[in-house]
């Protein structure tokens, strides 16, 4: 009876990614703690994962959670990018729910204020504003919140 | 001659083995936040400094991972195997308290620690022969006192198998 299993042992980790200049793939590299056999001490061994990630979210910097596919989609890729848990420069305070920079909580800057005339619609204040798009369209536009 | 460092018997196998946080199946990874200053995380720091190797040394194959300055409020993340997050805050609290609470949401209780003992003792029950690996012996003729294994020493005549039938045919 064939059993579906993960292709790999490790079915969730957490890591920081170190490099997103694959093709809808961030390189992740995950730390344990292994134990000295002589100091009895712990340290961190590192390893780097390749992760699937298809809407290129990830920034060099996240520390991001993957998840094990189940079965590896390419001889490297086993793992997909489950969430981002905290986004380099953005980071959420998970307790109360405000972004935080370092250890103080910081205050989003509120955007400048709307001054609609009578016949403006918000398009075309848009428009006056004359917004061009990133020139890679696969960055996330700014104004979006960030998801946690 | 002492041992080097702070607090040298954290790096002792008796003290390794002492700890008595069992994560329950469930439980993949563990996060740390804490902070390297401040009053507020005093328990949390604490926790790391003495708990931590404890929890890894009983839990080999979980992921932990600490976090440092990275919130004003320091707080446990626990990442379960169904996609389940525990989030646990541990702003202002001793480390005692934090391992007990730890323990008491997402460990393994005493008898079920005593029961998976008991079934790893059975697993060395003497009265038991098979491979190697699961048991103490594998075959009867290796007990003293026991009829030798074929193998080695030949059997009495009247035991072997050729014998019998021979004896059992020629009586019809």
């Amino acid at each position: 009876m064939l059993v579906k299993h993960a292709s790999v042992h490790a079915k969730w980790i957490i890591g920081r990614v170190i490099g997103t200049k694959m093709y809808k793939t961030a390189k992740v590299r995950v730390t344990r703690l292994v134990l000295d056999p002589y100091l009895l001490k712990y340290y961190n061994k590192r390893k780097t994962y390749f992760a699937h990630d298809a809407l290129r979210q990830c920034t060099e910097g996240d520390i991001v959670l993957l998840k094990a596919l189940p079965e590896a989609r390419s001889k490297h890729v086993k793992h997909e990018l489950a969430e981002i848990v905290y986004k380099v420069g953005r980071v959420v305070d998970p307790l109360t729910g405000m972004s935080v920079e370092g250890t103080q909580f910081v205050e989003l800057p509120t955007d400048l204020p709307l001054i609609l005339g009578e016949d403006q619609t918000l398009s075309e204040k848009l428009q006056e504003l004359n917004i061009s798009t990133a020139p890679s369209e696969a960055d996330s536009p700014p104004a979006q919140n960030p998801t946690s | 001659m002492p041992m080097k460092g702070r607090f040298p018997i954290r790096r002792t196998l008796e003290y390794l083995r002492k700890g008595d946080i069992v994560f329950k199946n469930r439980v993949k990874i563990m996060t740390v936040n804490y902070n390297t200053h401040g009053e507020l995380s005093e328990g949390a720091r604490k926790f790391v400094f003495f708990n931590i190797p404890q929890i890894q040394y009983k839990n080999q194959w979980v992921q932990v991972m600490m976090f440092k300055n990275m919130t004003p409020s320091p707080f446990l993340k626990f990442y379960l195997d169904d996609g389940e997050q525990v989030l646990v805050d541990v702003e202002g609290k001793d480390h005692k308290h934090i391992s007990d609470h730890v323990r008491k949401i997402l460990g393994k209780t005493e008898e079920v620690l005593q029961s998976e003992a008991q079934a790893k003792m059975q697993e060395s029950n003497p009265a038991n022969f098979g491979p190697k690996k699961y048991c103490l012996r594998e075959c009867i003729c290796e007990v003293d006192g026991q009829v030798p294994c074929p193998g080695t020493t030949a059997l009495p005549k009247e035991m072997t198998g050729k014998y019998r039938t021979k004896m059992a045919a020629a009586q019809e």
